[in-house]
């Protein structure tokens, strides 16, 4: 590690010095001094204007306006403020931009003339103060002509690949975007660059991680990698849906955030994994490109990519065309979910037996129906060459045998068109939720209201989102119970994540789930007490189609509880969860659960429970919720209404 | 392990990895294309050149120096022909699996997107998707077929066809 830092080091040194040779303006000696007139003229023209407190120099610089007064860039690099406090006074930011425009001297991250390092900048006073470059000379910005010709952008498409449960990191999905090219066709988009911004993850260890994730422990920079690597990542590796929103961006539009990102080029911010992430620093980059848009400042606590991605839809103007490209193992299960049980029955012996498809069997097949088992064995295999590693030598050779019994039938493959399975992401419900709604609790009436941050349950209406999944952070649900007249948290859920992967013919991924909350519970004498618990289980499910569709589930779990309620304040065991997770209708949804928990340490006890809960969605933003929850001596029912927002 | 899943970060965040990197005795000088650079001399088991690539992408150290946006890979020197070819192998070697099934298909995005960096225009892709098809077993002779190999006989086969041979730049 030490020696790459060390050797990134020189890296970054040469380059620098080559760029130094780049962009030393050739006519440095013909620039005016600091205090020239023509300067002062500017200086005060600005200042005059006001132009520090105008809104595109504060999306240019990322400031925002303080709880108390004043701005702060979200920018953390000092090397993009040309003023020493330029990251909290606009003002003086402003003059020192101007000033630097004058000077010869390489500033920023990149050491390129202020000119062209601050390009974005350069051209709004320009236009804004109408520089007379008869007395204050241009300098050419040859490495910043040569980027933009490279890129050769013709249009901008937001990217939005889909949550991925099996890496807590990109859970809630991430956003990015393509600059498509001229001449490229829907055939060679890959070849397009992309800008994206992430975060540069300097450890390993996975609590370091999450902690620096959250106070801002990482640099996040922008960058440009080819869409090809991109698609590759998210649909090939990771099997995530990936959504094109083609973005309505005008010539000038485009150029201008172009020129922006050069600038970002010279800068980083501290990354912080719920707000200002991906989506967040996405956002900052279209408001530059369209300055009516307001985006950023409709987040405040926490920026969920699937929020932003509504939010740019919702917007008058600005979406075009949206296309879609699913994930591999989507494509895998919809093509084989057309072939007839013969063709699957020779699928599986292609698959370990390439040579199958020499059987007498396989060859009176009609020939399209042959290429298109082949595709779908080579599909599955290259699929399966990456996920596991163990066998990937001789699945390789599989695949390779199967590729050339496929270049034998001398046709085109018919593309195949995949259906997304839970719809697009814009038509989604929001993320955070309302419930306000009565129950009763043992003959107990109460009337409850529940506040959650986010995110989706396994129950909320699936539009848009990854179907089996659940992430809620951050619940809290408050009753009074009109008996006693008590107010009281009645629940509190930290996070409750539940990922189930129906189990089919040829995908196999454990489901997990785990859980971390506060709860009420009725134990021996205790009523109400509150019980810290922590529940964590791995597991299978099935999926079928009797009504329309429905998921079985089977978990293995540990629990632990802590309070009061407890024989030396807590208790320790384990136990299994068997479940239902049914859609009777688009409307209608049913979770049916039983789960039956020992605990051996702590207090020696057993817990059982049941809990048959139904949502109804009204429309995209509303639903309507039954429960009735059950323990031993303890039940509930429940009637909530719904609203995301 | 709630408290991880909690606050894991909302969007992509890949861990490091040992990252294919800078590292080494191999050093790239100057701002030319470095990742091409880094990939062919440190990479000489191609098999692992895809996935090592990904990698990277999503290590942000690297990508950031690779992809970055004022030191990138964008930042090429631009003397034509060079880039070109860099961009066709860079391209080959991280897609290799998509391209070899697409050229046994004879058809696909990854393929033309390949013809299109070869220099083959469009109205010529036919003749490239049936030629690297009819010639799959050439091209690709077995499953240790590398990139690189497999792009030296490409350059062969389209230099004895008699539409592309003048189309393709080389």
């Amino acid at each position: 590690m030490l020696l790459n830092i060390r050797v990134v080091f020189v890296h970054v040194l040469i380059i620098s010095l080559f760029s130094l040779l780049w962009t030393t303006p050739s006519h440095a000696n013909l620039i005016p001094t600091e205090d020239s007139p023509y300067l002062t003229e500017l200086l005060d023209k600005a200042l005059k204007l006001g132009l520090e407190n105008s809104r595109y120099w504060q999306l240019l610089l990322h400031y925002r306006k303080n709880t108390f007064g004043g701005y702060t860039s979200d920018v953390d690099d000092p090397g993009f403020f040309l003023a020493e406090n330029g990251k909290t006074n606009p003002k003086d930011e402003l003059i020192h931009t101007i000033r630097a425009f004058f000077s010869s001297d390489l500033v920023g991250r990149s050491q390129q003339h202020a000119q062209c390092a601050f390009i974005a900048r350069y051209h709004w006073l320009m236009e804004k103060l109408s520089f007379d470059h008869q007395r204050f000379p241009k300098v050419g910005c040859k490495r910043f002509n040569h980027w933009f010709e490279e890129l050769n952008a013709e249009s901008v498409t937001l990217i939005f690949p889909s949550a991925f449960m099996n890496n807590p990191a990109s859970m809630f999905g991430h956003t990015l975007l393509r600059l498509d090219q001229k001449g490229q066709t829907s055939q060679t988009r890959l070849l397009a660059y992309t800008l994206n911004y992430a975060a540069d993850v300097t450890t390993e260890n996975g609590f370091a991680f999450a902690y620096l994730g959250i106070v801002g422990g990482f640099k996040g920079y922008y960058s440009t990698h080819p869409y090809y690597l991109k698609v590759r990542e998210y649909r090939d590796f990771e099997n995530r849906d990936i959504w094109e929103y083609h973005l309505n961006l005008q010539k000038d539009e485009l150029k201008k955030m172009l020129m922006h990102a050069w600038e970002m080029g010279n800068a980083y911010f501290d990354y912080y994994f719920f707000k200002e992430n991906c989506a967040y620093n996405i956002l900052a980059l279209l408001e530059v490109a369209r300055p009516d848009l307001a985006l950023t400042n409709q987040f405040i606590f926490w920026t969920i990519p699937a929020d932003t991605v509504r939010l740019i839809t919702e917007q008058p103007n600005l979406v075009g065309d949206i296309s879609f490209r699913a994930a591999r193992s989507n494509k895998i299960k919809q093509k084989y979910s057309t072939l007839t049980s013969d063709e699957k029955t020779l699928l599986h012996k292609i698959i370990t037996t390439p040579t199958e498809a020499d059987s007498q069997k396989y060859i009176q097949q009609p020939r399209t129906r042959q290429a298109f088992v082949l595709d779908l064995a080579s599909d599955y295999l290259q699929y399966q060459k990456i996920e596991d590693k163990a066998t990937s030598k001789k699945t390789g050779e599989n695949l390779h045998e199967i590729l050339k019994k496929r270049s034998l039938i001398n046709e085109p493959s018919k593309p195949f068109i995949v259906t997304p399975v839970s719809g697009q992401p814009e038509q989604g419900h929001k993320t955070s939720r309302i419930d306000a709604g009565i129950g009763w609790r043992n003959d107990s009436f109460f009337e409850e209201l529940t506040l959650r941050a986010g995110y989706h349950d396994l129950l909320d209406p699936n539009a848009g989102y990854t179907p089996d999944t659940q992430i809620e952070l951050l619940k809290a649900s408050i009753r009074h119970y009109e008996e006693q007249n008590e107010f009281r948290l009645e629940e509190f859920t930290v996070a409750d994540i539940i990922s189930l992967s129906p189990t089919t013919a040829l995908f196999r991924a454990p489901s997990w789930k785990m859980r971390a909350g506060i709860e009420s519970v009725i134990h021996d004498q205790c009523k109400l007490c509150y019980s810290a618990n922590i529940n964590a289980g791995v597991g299978i499910a099935m999926e079928s189609s009797l009504l329309k569709r429905e998921v079985a589930f089977a978990f293995t779990e540990i629990d632990a509880n802590y309070g009061t309620a407890f024989d030396e304040d807590h208790r320790i065991g384990g136990g299994g969860t068997l479940g239902v997770l049914a859609d009777i209708t688009s409307r209608w949804k049913v979770l049916l659960t039983g789960t039956y928990l020992q605990y051996p340490f702590g207090d020696q006890s057993h817990d059982i429970r049941t809990s048959m809960q139904q949502r109804f969605t009204i429309q995209k933003n509303g639903a309507i919720r039954l429960e009735l929850n059950s323990r031993e001596e303890d039940t509930e029912t429940l009637l909530l209404f719904q609203a995301f927002f | 392990m709630s408290r991880l899943a909690k606050f894991s970060g909302i969007c992509v965040f890949v861990l490091a990895l040992p990252a294919i990197v800078l590292a080494g005795p191999h050093t790239d000088k100057g701002p030319g294309c470095g990742l091409g650079k880094v990939l062919w001399s440190e990479y000489k088991n191609t098999e692992s050149i895809g996935p090592q690539l990904l990698m990277a992408t999503t290590n942000g150290s690297f990508g950031s120096q690779t992809f970055g946006i004022s030191f990138g890979t964008l930042g090429c020197t631009n003397d034509g022909t060079l880039v070109a070819q860099e961009k066709v192998n860079v391209f080959t070697a991280a897609n290799f699996e998509n391209i070899s099934q697409e050229m046994a298909q004879g058809q696909g995005e990854h393929l033309a997107s390949l013809a299109t960096l070869i220099g083959i225009p469009a109205q010529n892709h036919e003749d490239f998707f049936v030629l690297t098809q009819t010639q799959y077993d050439t091209l690709i002779h077995s499953d240790d077929t590398t990139p690189t190999a497999m792009l030296q006989s490409l350059y062969l086969a389209i230099d004895e066809h008699p539409r592309l041979l003048n189309v393709a730049l080389k």
